[in-house]
């Protein structure tokens, strides 16, 4: 589904991402780690044709990232997401289904179903600067879904959230888990990517140091947490 | 008719610019004053001036007086149109619209086009409701309609044009403030320089100046003259049509020509640049 082939994104004399490959397979539940500043960030910008990669490629099922077409079946939540504060919750929905080239029945019935899987219904018709980091959050994820995407590319969700936050966006993603998703996680939140992900990937200072499936990579009587802690401190 | 795929994200982009801009307060106060302005003046459309006991005529005064209205709109819905186009893509970059659009499947092409489109039209809009004001009230006064009037209007949107495109593109480039004094200085050049070779071509200056003496060495001065953005020059060339009767000759629509020339150039330029853009 995803596929990045030696990608390697410069700025300047600064390597942010350096010759990273890797796949993900349709279904997964995939969490791409690293500290601050490790390059998950340009990643995922490189994912979205955001940044073009410096070399290398990147592809999303088989279509080379820089088609706009490689992001018909993608959701994103985006770090920081924002919405504009003058538009509802619902008006945001709407949007993104119009977008979409959605027909307006259906994205009336899709926007409906969203609203009731991220658990704002009663909250959709006022306007988002009434909302908290959490709901906007929450608007970011039901956005994402419209248009029944097979991907979800999720930059930092959780992100400026207290934990009550935090565990609402991870109940929110563990339902999704039924609906046969791919998710792509990006997150330094560990305890969290272990509650959520099947695969894992770690990188610093833009490489890839270690790409498997958390349970490979978590021996015994270790956490994520660990591994990552002796992985990223070398 | 179905519309196209490649057009309909370019129609909704547009249509949202559109919208959004409309929902700023700065712009409703802005039209509000415009439209205000205009209503308060109208006392200068009733034509029953007397100078030195004589009346005046009333239709050569309200027809005068109709095109200078005609240029205080037109120059100022330009201002208007620089300062909505100078924060756009700041504003879509913040409150996250930027990264909405460009995470579906829609090109940076399409984005780019659809937001030209929906200043231009807003900005049009607001011309021609002002422009349309003032229409009604001479129509009123004088009892003769003039249609020219509203084409004129519809001319002087090669301009609006130009302005947005150039903002943009500057907005990419520099601060936006920056980018803003940068069309204002190329309108007030353009202007200035229109105003010397109007000076230097009357039948005084010929008279003052020997015609062997003037401009012989100036060619350079005198080509870059003509490839000027000629703003000033398209919207007279437009206030030109107000109660004339006929269409004017082909030579005088060079400043249309022109303002068209440079925003398609520039617009290609902006496309260009946007398309290696980062977005945040």
């Amino acid at each position: 589904m995803i596929e990045l082939n030696v990608a390697t994104k410069r700025y300047g004399s600064l390597v942010a991402v350096d010759n990273v490959s890797f796949t993900v397979e349709a279904g997964e539940y995939f969490a791409l780690l690293g500290p601050n500043g490790a390059g998950k960030t340009t990643i995922v910008r490189m994912l979205l044709n955001f940044t073009k990669p410096t070399s290398g490629s990147l592809s999303i099922n088989g279509i080379p990232c820089a088609n706009a077409a490689s992001r018909a079946a993608i959701g994103y939540l985006a770090e920081n997401n924002h919405i504009p504060p003058y538009l509802t919750g619902w008006q945001y929905l709407i949007r993104c289904a119009e977008l979409l080239d959605i027909n307006r029945y259906d994205a009336i019935n899709q926007c409906k179903r969203v609203v009731g899987l991220i658990g704002m219904h009663g909250r959709e018709d006022t306007k988002v600067n009434t909302y908290s980091k959490g709901m906007i959050q929450r608007f970011g994820i039901g956005a994402a879904l419209i248009g029944n995407p097979n991907l979800l590319i999720l930059d930092e969700p959780t992100a400026g959230l207290d934990p009550i936050g935090i565990r609402e966006i991870r109940q929110l993603l563990e339902s999704l888990k039924d609906q046969g998703l791919t998710i792509f996680l990006n997150s330094h939140l560990l305890s969290e990517v272990e509650k959520i992900c099947d695969n894992a990937a770690i990188i610093n200072r833009g490489r890839l140091l270690v790409k498997d499936k958390i349970s490979a990579i978590v021996k015994d009587g270790e956490t994520l947490e660990d591994v990552f802690v002796r992985l990223v401190k070398g | 008719m179905k519309i196209p795929k490649t057009h309909s994200p370019i129609i909704k982009i547009a249509k949202y610019t559109l919208t959004d801009e409309v929902r700023q307060k700065s712009f409703i106060v802005m039209f509000i004053i415009c439209a205000l302005f205009i209503f308060l003046i109208r006392g200068c459309y009733q034509g029953n001036f007397i100078v030195n006991g004589q009346a005046l005529d009333a239709e050569a005064v309200i027809r005068v007086m109709s095109k200078v209205t005609f240029h205080f709109i037109a120059v100022g819905v330009m201002f208007l149109a620089a300062l909505l186009s100078m924060r756009v893509f700041r504003r879509d970059r913040d409150d996250g619209t930027q990264s909405c659009i460009l995470s579906k499947p829609i090109t940076r092409g399409q984005y780019v086009a659809g937001k030209i489109i929906g200043l231009w039209a807003l900005s049009i809009i607001f011309m021609f409701i002002l422009h349309g004001i003032v229409f009604i009230i001479t129509s009123i006064n004088l009892q003769i309609i003039m249609p020219e009037y509203l084409l004129a209007s519809l001319i002087c949107s090669f301009n609006l044009l130009f302005v947005i495109v150039t903002v943009l593109l500057l907005s990419l480039l520099m601060p936006d403030i920056v980018a803003f004094l940068c069309v204002m200085g190329i309108g007030i050049i353009g202007s200035v320089a229109d105003g010397i070779f109007a000076i230097s071509n009357s039948q005084m200056a010929q008279t003052i100046i020997p015609p062997s003496s003037t401009l012989s060495g100036l060619t350079g001065w005198k080509a870059a003259y003509y490839l000027w953005p000629k703003l000033l020059s398209t919207q007279q060339f437009a206030a030109s049509l107000i109660g004339r009767e006929g269409f004017p000759e082909l030579g005088s629509m060079y400043p249309i020509i022109n303002v068209f020339t440079y925003s398609l150039i520039l617009g290609i330029l902006l496309f260009r640049r946007f398309r290696n853009e980062n977005i945040i």
